[in-house]
């Protein structure tokens, strides 16, 4: 048996899936989009059974790549029960959604999610009646604090159990309304009027994330049972009319007739007739099932008038991010040491087991040495960091960072919402990269993660101390990060000029402060370090390994002959070569090594002031290290990353080459 | 239900005065602008107010029915109102 969660953003549904499949559930891709749905085995008194939970989507006309991949699994994946969880303090909004589900005219149960919420908003909810509205079981629960979970699931399995039970009545609208989606739906029939034998098909395949569904013909993937002439009717009705003109221009001529004749008689396009229709009978139906009562005065009104104020905010805005990285600084410091020490005992044990001189030992250390790079230094400041985030995420603050930071993020051509990647940038790419799943388009999740790397993380941020910061001052080291501000803003610049936004601005919703639950809490971080786990530790042992070869057979002079090239343009001496090597698998590894590479701790006495900066600039901006490429490639795809790594290569050579040009005038 | 047509919006949304009660009279945009406020349960003849309003051309967040959205600028300035009170 599967079962499928569905519902708007916000909702809760991740509680229910964690609280019964945390663990042992899988993750799936879908090709060309970075959505996915999460898949895991669950056990309910006894029952097991497969659960589905998709990201939120509003409606399923939606198109944005999330939306898509709900609706696509909806209409192309066998499943024997839809639960859709609402929060029911929303109740009027969510139950929008409801209604286009009953037009699946499939299995569905109705969840009333944070309940709480609602008797707090002075809602009195009638579950009898609107059940008996819908036609549909509707089940209560507070998931976070674990309430009605277990419920909600024995509910689903029991519809499933006493199948075939009839499927709900679809939601019916004004005759005149099903007049026309009745004639649209016998043409887009099989074998309907206009697709006569020699009628031309869909020349342009089916492709994914393209706004209309897949008209029936087009749409080969769709499974029989959703095969349902009325629900294609309604949304081609729906849909884009732009985009359907491109993909089946006949279904696009039938209903172009048949819109033109909606919008005639009713004054509205159809998507405005039915969404407004919806609407209108879900507020009738909240007003028939609902008591509204004054609600209690809330607490959480005058924090946002404190976090939303147009002064304050921004105060308590800085307060909170630098309390938050001084937080996570402080603690990754502390494991960081702690776990080092460890592996360099670790090493010497090797030392003592293994020829020290032998290629074996050489690899060895070198594998040893990244997963030190992965265990010691990555991760003691990924952990808290992960897990703050998460807990400002589900109180609802990140909500309000969006808020108070789109006006300046347009100057940039992004919206509020990409705030928090390129925040996250300072203190490690990796999560930054990861961060910009919550941007809707394509264009502004590269835009985003091109910026967040493109800042200075905690580990770049110890090369431009050690070095710049050491060797010429506190105020020098502060000019970099003033001229990567600048930089930051030049890219954002020119990226919206090359590649312009195109959503109109920000649209989101300002969820309630809510209590985080521990467990949501610590299994979010949980899937965001798998991640890392996964991607970039292998990477950085191998990587590693290969390197402590390189330095067993004695590679380094060949490597840095092939960089002298790029070495001498930037006026560096050769031996820093191998250096910007080493940099890629970990940033602050070509601090480590170019004191190795040049035999010196002294750096200044084989380097001059101007080659420290020009070789700090060039480590700031060339690359990103690999474990971030590695979480680029996963979130952006291949080609969009290498366009942005050698974007950024481009980049740190002219930055650098501009700085030994001026930098003679100062030093 | 008020007919779009024939509808002279007095002030759009992000003109509007924070605060006082207003009705949607239009959405003006091509079919995504109105899928995205449709979505967000905003629909022409609705009753939103105005919450909060950020510096510099900030976005503003808008209340109906106890459903809070914080809406962009330019966004805003395609939705057509008229004061209720």
């Amino acid at each position: 048996m599967r079962i499928a969660l569905v519902g708007q953003p916000n909702s809760g549904k991740s509680t229910f899936f964690n609280a019964v499949a945390g663990y042992r559930s899988l993750t799936s891709n879908f090709a060309g989009t970075t959505v996915e749905y999460t898949r895991g085995r669950a056990r309910v008194n006894g029952d097991v059974f497969e659960l589905v939970d998709m990201p939120g989507l509003y409606s399923l006309t939606s198109t944005s790549p999330a939306e898509a991949c709900t609706r696509e699994f909806l209409l192309e994946h066998d499943w024997d029960v839809l639960i859709h969880i609402v929060d029911a303090s929303q109740l009027a909004r969510s139950l929008t959604l409801t209604l286009e589900l009953l037009d699946l005219e499939a299995p569905l149960l109705l969840c009333l999610n944070m309940m709480d919420e609602a008797t707090r908003k002075g809602m009195t909810i009638d579950s009898a009646a609107l059940s008996n509205e819908l036609g549909v079981p509707v089940v209560e629960a507070i998931a976070a604090r674990g309430q009605g979970i277990v419920e909600t699931f024995r509910a689903a399995i029991k519809m499933h159990r006493q199948a075939p039970s009839t499927p709900p009545r679809p939601f019916l609208y004004a005759p005149e309304i099903e007049n026309a989606v009745q004639e649209l739906a016998e043409v887009v029939r099989p074998g309907g009027s206009q697709r006569a034998a020699g009628a031309p098909e869909s020349r342009i395949s089916p492709g994914r994330g393209v706004a209309v569904i897949s008209p029936p013909i087009a749409g080969a993937q769709r499974l029989a049972r959703f095969f349902n002439p009325r629900f294609e009717a309604l949304q081609l009705l729906q849909g884009d009319p732009i985009q359907l003109a491109l993909r089946d221009p006949v279904a696009a001529q039938a209903t172009e007739n048949i819109a033109a004749q909606i919008t005639q008689r009713l004054n509205h396009p159809p998507d405005v007739a039915l969404s407004s229709a919806r609407h209108a009978a879900c507020l009738n139906l909240f007003e028939r099932v609902v008591r509204v009562t004054k609600p209690k005065a809330d607490w959480r009104e005058q924090v946002d008038r404190l976090l939303m104020h147009p002064l304050w905010g921004y105060v308590f805005l800085a307060a909170i991010f630098v309390g938050f990285f001084r937080l996570v600084f402080d603690v990754g410091k502390l494991g960081e040491g702690r776990i080092l020490a460890l592996f360099e005992q670790l090493i010497a044990i090797l030392g003592q087991a293994m020829d020290p001189q032998g290629a074996w030992f050489a690899l060895a250390q070198g594998a040893l040495l990244g997963t030190a790079g992965a265990v010691a230094i990555v991760l003691p400041y990924l952990l808290p960091f992960l897990i703050g985030l998460s807990i400002l995420e589900d109180v609802g603050y990140l909500a309000r960072v969006g808020y108070l930071m789109d006006a300046v993020m347009h100057r940039l051509g992004l919206h509020g919402t990409a705030t928090i990647p390129v925040l996250l940038g300072y203190g490690c790419s990796v999560p930054a990269v990861m961060a910009t799943r919550i941007l809707p388009s394509r264009r502004d999740r590269f835009v985003a993660a091109l910026l967040a790397v493109l800042v200075p993380c905690s580990a770049r941020m110890t090369v431009i101390f050690a070095l710049v910061g050491f060797y010429l001052g506190a105020y020098w080291a502060l000019a970099i990060y003033v001229l990567n501000l600048g930089v930051v803003a030049l890219a954002g610049n020119v990226l919206a000029k090359i590649w312009p936004e195109i959503a109109p601005g920000m649209l989101m919703e300002v969820p309630p402060y809510r209590r985080p639950s521990p467990r949501v809490v610590l299994l979010k971080t949980w899937w965001r370090l798998r991640e890392f786990v996964v991607i970039a530790i292998p990477l950085l042992v191998v990587g590693s390994a290969v390197l402590g070869l390189v330095e067993f057979f004695g590679w380094q002079n060949a490597i840095n002959a092939a960089l002298s090239p790029l070495t001498a343009l930037l006026g560096l001496p050769a031996a820093v070569g191998l250096t910007l090597i080493f940099g890629v698998l970990r940033k602050e590894l070509s601090l480590l090594m170019l004191m190795q590479a040049l035999g010196t701790t002294q750096v200044n006495s084989v380097m001059s002031a101007a080659q420290i900066v020009i070789f700090t600039l060039f480590v700031t901006f060339y690359l990103p290290c690999l474990a971030t490429l590695a979480s680029m490639v996963r979130e952006l795809g291949r080609k969009l990353t290498v366009a942005a790594a050698s974007a950024l290569l481009v980049m740190a050579v002219a930055i650098s080459l501009a700085a030994r040009g001026v930098l003679h005038l100062f030093l | 239900m008020p007919s779009i047509a024939g509808l002279d919006p007095a002030v759009n949304l992000y003109q509007a005065k924070p605060h006082s009660l207003l009705r949607i009279s239009l959405i003006s945009g091509g079919w995504g602008v109105r899928r995205n406020l449709n979505q967000m349960g905003l629909h022409v003849g609705d009753e939103v107010s105005i919450i909060h309003k950020a510096p510099f051309g900030g976005p503003l967040v808008i209340e109906s029915r106890g459903n809070r959205v914080a809406i962009g600028q330019q966004l805003a300035q395609k939705i057509g109102v008229e004061v209720v009170k």
